[in-house]
């Protein structure tokens, strides 16, 4: 025993350019709105640097951290268990059996469906929080969601 | 069976509980009416008023509520104009719990609190408020049984595994709720305090000084009192035995409180040991519950605060195996040292600096005190939870223990893990840790080992969920 690989398949390469756009947005919107203070407030004069330094870290971060997300982000449904692995500074990989498996969730925001992305979620009875794979195009989601649940119907008990 | 069987009324007596129930919500605004009233002079209208509504509403609410146990599910209806009609199958009954408040007990009543640990907070529990002690037990038996024949020898009454003793009361002013209240009044005290010395300071120094010794004491017997009784009124008559397919507990001196887990919900127990309760030698035992969230918390007593070896040997009862609760735990490694050290020392480090740089601007000397005391305090943290630190898996339960100030041994059984959540940061993973969470459907949701070598995880992982584990081991990836 060793050390656990990781699961076998990425995400659409498309959520990386999702992500960049959700975070380019949140990014922007901060700095907006420190653009609109610095232009009201002129009590302090180093302000505007102050404007720059949120650009250039919300450019940063929109540029970056979507990369390494995408780096991160992988999944992996067998026969017998769910295996995915998220995150970017933090990572988490969790394993779940699929008789453990008590309801298959697919979610798509506005954006995601201009980009014709859905997140699965697998929820298990714990109240640890969910397994969920972000990024998945959705005809790979319809059809993985229709799987867990023909898989988790035929592993039979009340999954706890 | 043959036929529906009926509708029950619950216990006559109610129609006393009731009024006096209603009595004591509106006494305040009763009183006030009262008041208004006579003044007034419309007094007789308002007394009259204030009796008759009671026990009008106390009749109406016992016409109206009826409970029966049929095809495999316990129904009750309630209300006059806001019909209710709850219903849930007896198999998904998981805690049945009988509470009698001071009137129930006096009339010989309880009330019965059957749990189904839904997910919504208290929706999906049924109360039927008002059945005999006779007529409660007897449910409670036909609820947690029915899902399984039971044999006639375990309904045998066993011994207790774990009996409140007088002595146990050394342990209420270490309790969370004894240092809650301390806490409370020492803030509280410290604003009297500084009050009375401003009334005072024209006398005479000295008796300042004494009336804040006295102070001081007075509020230290309050809080021991206050502890003392609240851990009387919680704990009084505390027993923890098996009855049948379920664990009882119960307890109350004023209000009792009869709690049952079904043995196969039990998914595992904790130990918990906060600083007060180890200087004193004592630990608390909870229990993890399939389907009982952590805000349930209080169906999953199982020992109060007592002496530790009390709780070692009840929770080993409870579990088949004391070794859980007492095998040696394997350390984390010296990364996994290395890192509590960093995050205790880091935080204080900081708060330390700022009276060195005071001291360094020109400050009184005596500031780097506060700065020696910090990292005196962060320096005990980090020994205290370096050796906190642990995990094994012993006698088919997987058993993890962290923290200082909420140290706490988890043992969970292994049939009880639903999946396995590796968690590591970038700093763990540079340092080959992560967090290990075994992940169930009771308590918190997982049982969690804090940095442990990642070989290590994996390999326990492995251990108690061969088959899960194996297929995403390092080696070639089965696509699929």
């Amino acid at each position: 025993m060793t050390e656990l690989r990781d699961p076998a398949h990425r995400v659409s390469p498309r959520a990386r350019t999702l992500w960049r756009l959700q975070s380019g947005i949140g990014g922007a919107v901060v700095v907006l709105g420190l653009v609109v203070a610095a232009a009201t407030w002129r009590e302090y004069d180093g302000r505007w640097w102050v404007v720059l330094v949120a650009a250039v870290l919300a450019a940063a971060y929109a540029v970056v951290v979507p990369q390494w997300r995408f780096a991160v982000h992988r999944w992996e449904i067998t026969d017998t268990a769910v295996y995915t692995q998220r995150g970017w500074w933090a990572r988490e990989r969790r394993i779940a059996p699929m008789s453990r498996v008590q309801t298959v969730d697919l979610a798509e925001g506005p954006l995601d469906r201009l980009f014709g992305l859905t997140t699965l979620t697998v929820t298990t009875a714990s109240a640890a929080g969910p397994l969920r794979v972000e990024g998945l195009e959705r005809g790979l989601a319809l059809q993985l969601s229709q799987r867990l649940t023909r898989n988790a119907e035929d592993a039979g008990g009340d999954a706890t | 069976m043959t036929g529906e069987p009926p509708w029950v009324r619950l216990d006559p007596r109610m129609l006393l509980v009731h009024p006096l129930d209603e009595l004591r919500k509106f006494i305040v605004p009763l009183a006030a009416a009262a008041l208004f009233g006579a003044s007034q002079g419309g007094g007789p209208y308002v007394a009259i008023l204030a009796i008759v509504v009671p026990i009008a509403i106390g009749v109406v609410r016992y016409l109206t509520t009826s409970y029966r146990i049929a095809d495999g599910r316990v129904e009750l209806r309630r209300g006059l104009l806001n019909r209710q009609r709850l219903s849930t199958p007896v198999d998904r009954v998981r805690t049945v719990d009988l509470t009698a408040s001071l009137i129930h007990r006096v009339i010989g009543l309880t009330t019965v609190r059957i749990g189904t640990g839904g997910a919504g907070n208290d929706d999906g529990d049924l109360t039927l408020d008002g059945l005999t002690v006779e007529q409660g037990r007897t449910l409670r038996a036909t609820l947690l049984t029915d899902q399984r024949p039971v044999t006639e020898e375990t309904a045998v009454q066993s011994p207790a595994a774990a009996r409140f003793e007088p002595g146990w009361l050394r342990f209420a002013p270490f309790t969370s709720a004894g240092l809650a209240i301390l806490g409370g009044l020492v803030g509280g005290g410290g604003q009297l305090l500084s009050e009375l010395d401003l009334q005072v300071d024209l006398p005479a120094e000295d008796l300042a000084g004494l009336a804040a010794v006295v102070v001081a004491v007075g509020l230290l017997l309050l809080v021991l009192v206050l502890t003392l009784v609240g851990y009387l009124v919680a704990n009084w008559g505390f027993t923890l035995r098996r009855d049948g397919d379920t664990w009882q507990v119960s307890r109350g001196l004023l209000t009792t409180r009869e709690t049952s887990i079904d043995v196969e919900r039990l998914a595992g127990v904790a130990v918990a040991e906060p600083p007060g309760l180890r200087l004193a030698r004592g630990a608390r035992l909870t229990a993890i519950v399939t389907g009982l969230g952590s805000a349930q918390s209080g169906s999953r007593v199982l020992v109060p605060p007592a002496p530790a070896a009390v709780v070692r040997v009840a929770g080993g009862a409870v579990l088949g195996s004391d070794e859980p609760l007492v095998a040696p735990l394997t350390p984390h490694g010296a990364a996994a040292v290395r890192r509590r050290w960093v995050r205790a020392l880091g935080p204080a480090a900081l708060v330390a600096a700022l009276p060195a740089l005071l001291v360094m601007v020109g400050g009184p000397g005596w500031l780097l005190v506060i700065t020696v005391l910090v990292l005196l305090a962060g320096a005990g943290l980090a020994v205290d939870r370096v050796r906190a630190l642990g995990h094994a898996v012993v006698a088919g339960h997987f058993v993890a223990r962290s923290g200082s100030l909420l140290r706490h041994r988890e043992a969970l059984a292994v049939s009880h893990v639903i999946g396995w959540s590796f968690r590591d940061t970038w700093f763990q993973r540079r340092a080959g840790l992560t967090t290990l969470a075994a992940t169930t459907a009771g308590g918190s949701g997982k049982v969690e080992a804090l940095d442990v070598p990642v070989r290590e995880a994996v390999g326990v992982a492995a251990a108690v969920t061969p088959d899960l584990v194996a297929q995403f081991t390092a080696g070639e990836p089965v696509h699929s």
